[in-house]
């Protein structure tokens, strides 16, 4: 039982970070960066509340603010580049990050002795949820509340003005801005929302593992957060919760009596569904109409060498 | 700062120098395929470390030039692998979907690595190890040079085979506008899976240099190779040969000096930030393609 608990707040938090790393794609942009974001709230979470003694609300919020505004101030330097140049500006960040918690050594005097990051060592004693007398059903319920919260406030925005900004910005850049869309505007705000919901995920992490490390927050991590969205299928917000269960409780957890071979078949898997399926797992047309070019793709000369980024 | 001190930091940015031959190859991998299909390969690095991997299979049998070329082989092949599977049957307007099949085979590749070797760390053989030549005051480590040399004969052959032969005409047709060039009788398929074959030799000869001049082979070193070997692409210009040669030497003179300043754990924060000092004031790179690529 204990086992399932965990595999379902493991689900939550990586479809926190995959909803983050929707709102960046959904702009057309692609962004490692949000390794970077969930780290600096999982360190910011877990200080405010181990050495600070903060409640956890309270720190929670200020993580996905620190989170948000980091990322805000990244996006403008960032976002003056596009395409590949983007994914390597924002996976330099995440790497900067990384290090940074990497070399981090701040400890203080509480009540339960030494606590703080330990550089290399990591950061451990996040207690405050064994400290508060939380059972894993409760912290379940939290962090479902929170996905839960999340996804209905995208959904919401989705449907806002700024869900059809992001959409217009994501499907044709020039033409939105020849239709006065502020483009910097558009993408500073989904990468900040972005951000916020990486900061958030982060925070959660570090309270529900008590112990994080610089090693948590690979580019690995980073690759993660866009594999669930792009997987999953851009249209839908539940694309990217059913890739998230379909990778963690599938691949991940569900093929775990295959040993050794499990981890290689997971490369090949995430393949598989591509060649199968490119634009995700929940995306219009079910059938095997691509393989066959449209009329459009024929008028337009789309062959496999045409160009097009 | 005392003499001495002086003489090491000109000596440790020296051996950099020499290092970064291996991330300029990289680099011009990387900047190869974009070039010629806009498209990123993330699986490259990793596929030249599993070139080199592969060369150790005849290790025991074979001398050490042998197993460089098996290596450079071996990365040719899985070049092939790689656009047969990761971008022949994805629609290419789709960008994200072959830059996520790309991290689904770096993820197969680093697997099939940690699986074969059960994660230990393999050694391998290095050229020129115990050669050392005196200059002045500094010293060159022979397989350190040797690796440069090695590095420097790749990016001529390279240069010879994109200006002289017909193949590479069509290389750079085909990076230039691939429909006139298929109207001109070039075949885009085959350019690009000629393309991704020769970025493979590079990649296989860049994993032998860095196993050569580590010492090792690991499979931990394909994520940070890949990383330097992006930036290495930014820092030079998107699409730009001799700018990727050019950053691969900076990269790795830089990584070296601020390793000699800062210590071996802070290094990276200093390369990465670097990058955007460069992103800020050159945001096309040191030579931009001229006509206004993304």
């Amino acid at each position: 039982m204990d086992f399932y608990i965990g595999l379902l707040q493991v689900i939550g938090v990586h479809t926190l970070l995959g909803l983050s790393a929707w709102c960046i794609l959904h702009t057309g942009q692609v962004s490692l960066a949000q390794g970077g974001f969930f780290a600096i709230g999982a360190y910011v979470a877990g200080m405010l509340t181990a050495m600070a003694g903060w409640p956890l609300g309270l720190a929670l919020l200020t993580a996905a603010l620190t989170a948000s505004l980091i990322a805000i101030a990244i996006g403008f330097p960032a976002l003056r580049v596009k395409g590949l140049m983007l994914v390597v500006a924002t996976t330099a960040f995440a790497e900067i990050v990384r290090l940074v918690f990497f070399n981090l050594k701040w400890q203080v005097q509480t009540s339960n002795g030494l606590i703080g990051p330990d550089g290399g060592l990591g950061f451990g004693g996040i207690r405050y949820f064994p400290a508060n007398a939380w059972n894993g059903l409760e912290i379940l319920a939290l962090i479902w509340s929170l996905v839960a919260t999340v996804m209905m406030a995208l959904w919401l925005l989705d449907r806002s003005r700024i869900g059809t900004l992001w959409r217009a910005v994501g499907e044709d850049e020039i033409a939105a801005q020849s239709a006065g869309i502020n483009l910097t505007a558009a993408k500073v705000s989904a990468f900040g929302i972005g951000g916020a919901i990486a900061g958030l995920a982060g925070g959660i992490f570090s309270h529900n593992t008590t112990h994080i490390e610089h090693g948590n927050f690979t580019i690995l991590l980073a690759t993660f957060a866009i594999t669930y969205p792009i997987i999953g299928g851009l249209k839908s917000l539940l694309g990217t919760l059913v890739a998230v269960v379909f990778i963690q409780g599938f691949l991940i957890e569900g093929l775990r009596f295959l040993g050794d071979w499990r981890s290689l078949l997971f490369g090949a898997m995430i393949l598989a569904i591509l060649l199968i399926r490119p634009t995700g797992l929940i995306s219009a047309p079910l059938s095997l109409q691509r393989l066959k070019p449209t009329k459009y793709e024929l008028e337009k000369g789309q062959t496999s060498g045409a160009r097009h980024a | 700062m005392a003499w001495i001190d002086f003489l090491d930091l000109v000596q440790s940015i020296m051996d950099g120098v020499m290092f970064g031959a291996t991330y300029s190859l990289i680099g011009i991998g990387f900047t190869l395929i974009f070039g010629v299909m806009h498209k990123i390969n993330l699986s490259y690095a990793a596929a030249s470390v599993g070139a080199a991997y592969l060369s150790l299979l005849i290790v025991s049998v074979a001398p050490t030039p042998i197993v460089y070329l098996i290596a450079a082989l071996c990365g040719g092949v899985l070049g092939a692998v790689i656009y047969w599977v990761c971008f022949k049957f994805l629609p290419l307007n789709q960008s994200l979907a072959t830059l996520m099949s790309t991290v689904g085979m770096l993820l197969v590749l680093e697997e099939s690595i940690v699986h074969a070797t059960a994660g230990m760390p393999q050694n391998y053989p290095a050229a020129f190890a115990d050669v050392v030549f005196n200059v002045g005051p500094f010293v060159l480590r022979g397989d350190l040079l040797f690796v440069f040399l090695l590095g420097c004969a790749v990016m001529v052959a390279l240069k010879y085979m994109l200006e002289k032969t017909k193949l590479g005409l069509a290389t750079r047709a085909v990076a230039q506008q691939p429909i006139a060039a298929q109207i001109c009788g070039m075949s885009v398929d085959k350019t690009n899976a000629s393309t991704f074959i020769i970025a493979g030799f590079l990649g296989g000869t860049a994993g032998a240099m860095t196993g050569a001049a580590i010492g090792v082979l690991s499979p931990l070193i394909t994520l940070p190779l890949t990383v330097k070997g992006l930036v290495v692409t930014v820092i030079g210009g998107l699409g730009s040969i001799p700018g990727a040669i050019l950053a691969g030497l900076i990269v790795g003179g830089a990584e070296s000096l601020f390793q000699f300043v800062r210590g071996v754990s802070e290094r990276d924060i200093y390369v990465m930030l670097m990058l955007f000092v460069f992103l800020v004031f050159r945001p096309n790179g040191l030579f931009s393609v001229p006509g206004g690529r993304d």
